[in-house]
């Protein structure tokens, strides 16, 4: 494709995770190197993993990196091609039909003027192609789509190309870069899996949490951060309907900072809960009698100045009972 | 630099082919991605050869396990820029035919292609279709379950053409309309704006795990499983004498495995039962789950031996709350079964369709059931 050259780049591998961590985005080289084969392959990044973790992040960031623009196609059950791509504007062209009456233009001309381009409503697709620089179009949760989208889908990220019956073919300027994420709620065909670079981001480890708690949560201390990260580590090894993810972290780090918490206690963690178990019955084991086992473990392990890496085990073991 | 290249490209193709031999989604045209991938990495890295493969050669979770399984193995001991007549280990044949492997290899791929699996050949459909699932011996329950998720692939897809019709039929063309209005000026013909959208069932599953509801309880989640895409969320609760959610347990792509995971992690699996006393538990705890969309399936043999005033008022507010209750009772398959057990008689008043799911015959009769437009329409 002759648009190679319009296609901006961010270098190799190191220079994206700097590109990364400069917009706030704590990256392991496994995902800059996705990121990056994803850029240099031209081919779509599809990201699973569980909510929470970041994987719609990794677009926004792109797009900031890259400093191109982001379009984002939100998917959900019963999404349709008018939703997704364009529509006309009906309303437009009625009150454009209105101003012509007796104007004396025969109904071809008419219709030529309202089937054009500003009758157009451009939808996250048609603008994604249209678009003047190269995107990154960010194709979220698309495991909400039906089978019957998900192939329609699958046609555009081929050709690139559209065809609109009145106007005609429409062809990328420029070829998007695009992400896909996906929640795993339905399994994604093979035939979109197979287009795809892939990419899974698990839960953040210990280092990597308490690197993104130092990095996004303003006046944190060191010994809370150590003792936030070691929390999740253990709570999601719990029987829970739904996992705390990174977004949760970040809401109960900032809680406990308001509530000027220099530690954790139960009953700092009990006033808080609701920022990071959503569910009625995962608050109840929350609450549980594991909870001042592990916040003892953790301040025993800080107290006698050891790294917390070394109690993570035993954590993960008292939250799995 | 280019003369490495060409014993890497074999090591690569083969690499690719050990991992399409274990099951994982790769073919030729990832192999081709995961060399134009090392050609913009630096291959000394080995780290970045590790990540450059991982990134193109897998497509799913699973398979990222795999190639961590079978990455080390393969590759230590095989220098990523080595030249070409070192390459002795490496198949001479590797690039003449890239795409032959082992027979059961192909078969594989073949079945992986199409989705749907092959009905065993050894037994006549009909024969397997009457039969009930409890007479099974063990080795032919993975021929019956690929039988009962090849049905329900087939209900799945003739459901979505149906909403496709059913779409078109609905949906105002607006063009046209337009166009017309055009060609005859005049007043806008009355229409009507909205586009009706066919909204996708969610099923509550209930499963009843207790002796010999067991074999019945799997075939059916298999079964509702493969159903996926054609009817919305699945929940999916099994009891006994209390009640689990097992949702998340079975949102995996080895839904075999994860039952027989299953069967040793639940408390209570072929226990006793306490169909009030689970049913009240699911209404305290996950009741949310119910609304107008929601057909609640219910398997279970009726034999209760808690309250039966406990199951009655539970049965009675689970039909207020959802859709529809279908209650499958495999005995009802049974020459001379009469439901006359305390706790179905209890049920029965509040149950819309009540049909036996006991062979594969009765699985594909249930498709009506289930996909008959809800009366929230």
């Amino acid at each position: 494709m002759g648009d190679v050259e319009a296609r901006p780049t961010l270098g190799d591998v190191e220079a994206i995770l700097a590109a990364l961590a400069h917009e706030g985005y704590i990256a392991d080289r496994e995902i800059a190197t996705a990121i990056y084969l994803s850029i240099e392959l031209h081919k779509p990044l599809l990201v699973e993993g569980a909510a929470g973790v970041g994987k719609t992040e990794i677009a926004k960031v792109m797009a900031r990196a890259l400093g191109t623009d982001l379009i984002r196609l939100q998917c959900y059950e019963g999404l349709d091609v008018h939703t997704a791509l364009y529509e006309w504007n009906y309303q437009k062209q009625m009150l454009r039909i209105r101003l012509e009456e007796g104007s004396g233009r025969s109904p071809e001309e008419k219709e030529q003027t309202i089937f054009s381009e500003p009758f157009l409503l451009r939808r996250p697709l048609l603008q994604a192609i249209t678009h003047p620089r190269a995107p990154v179009l960010l194709i979220d949760e698309v495991d909400r789509v039906d089978e019957e989208f998900e192939a329609f889908l699958l046609e555009v990220l081929s050709d690139w190309q559209i065809t609109i019956p009145e106007i005609g073919t429409i062809r990328a300027q420029h070829v998007p870069y695009v992400v896909l994420t996906s929640n795993r709620t339905r399994e994604l065909s093979d035939a979109l899996r197979r287009r795809c670079l892939y990419l899974w981001i698990d839960y953040p480890t210990f280092e990597k949490e308490l690197a993104i708690v130092l990095r996004k949560v303003p006046g944190v201390s060191r010994r809370l951060a150590e003792q936030i990260a070691a929390f999740l580590h253990a709570a999601r090894a719990l029987d829970l309907q739904k996992v705390p993810g990174v977004a949760e972290t970040l809401d109960w780090s900032a809680a406990l900072i308001r509530l000027h918490r220099d530690h954790l206690d139960r009953e700092a963690v009990e006033r808080t809960l609701g920022c990071l178990f959503k569910h009625h019955e995962d608050q109840r084991v929350a609450k549980g009698p594991w909870l001042d086992r592990a916040l003892a473990v953790i301040a025993e392990a800080q107290r006698d100045g050891q790294a917390l890496e070394a109690s993570l085990d035993r954590l993960e073991r008292l939250a799995k009972g | 630099m280019r003369p490495e290249f060409g014993s890497l490209t074999e090591h690569v193709v083969e690499f690719g082919r050990r991992l399409r031999a274990a099951g994982v989604l790769c073919g030729p045209a990832e192999v081709a991605d995961a060399l134009r991938a090392l050609q913009a990495v630096d291959v000394v890295d080995r780290e970045a050869f590790r990540l450059a493969l991982r990134s193109t050669l897998p497509h799913r979770r699973e398979d990222l396990r795999v190639f961590d399984a079978l990455f080390e193995p393969y590759w230590m001991g095989r220098a990523t820029r080595q030249q070409p007549q070192d390459a002795r280990d490496a198949p001479s044949q590797a690039q003449a035919e890239p795409l032959a492997g082992a027979p059961s290899v192909q078969r594989w791929a073949q079945g992986a292609e199409d989705g749907e699996q092959e009905v065993p050949g050894y037994s006549p459909l009909e024969i397997l279709g009457r039969k009930d699932f409890s007479t099974f011996r063990e080795d032919e329950l993975d021929a019956i379950a690929r039988l009962v998720v090849a049905i329900a692939r087939r209900i799945a897809t003739r459901w979505s053409r149906r909403r496709r019709r059913a779409r078109r039929s609905h949906a105002l063309d607006m063009r046209r309309t337009l166009r017309l209005h055009l060609r005859w000026g005049g007043a806008f013909p009355e229409l009507a704006f909205q586009r009706r959208r066919v909204r996708k069932h969610r099923i509550v599953l209930l499963c009843d795990v207790s002796g010999s509801m067991d074999v019945y309880s799997r075939f059916l989640i298999q079964f509702v499983y493969a159903l996926q895409g054609a009817v919305g969320r699945v929940e999916s609760f099994v009891f006994s004498t209390s009640l689990t959610r097992v949702t998340r347990e079975l949102r995996t792509p080895s839904l075999r495995g994860a039952l027989d995971r299953l069967s040793r992690s639940v408390p209570n699996w072929s226990g006793g039962t306490k169909i009030g006393a689970s049913l009240r538990q699911f209404l305290d705890r996950y009741g949310g789950l119910l609304d107008r969309r929601t057909v609640v399936l219910i398997v279970s043999d009726g034999w209760d031996t808690g309250e039966v005033d406990v199951l009655r008022r539970a049965m009675h507010e689970i039909r207020a709350r959802a859709a529809r209750v279908i209650w499958l009772n495999p005995l009802l398959g049974s020459p001379g079964y009469q439901p006359l057990t305390r706790g179905m008689q209890a049920a029965l008043p509040y149950v819309d369709v009540f049909a036996s799911a006991h062979n594969a015959d009765s699985l594909r009769e249930l498709e009506h059931a289930l996909g008959k437009r809800l009366r929230a329409g």
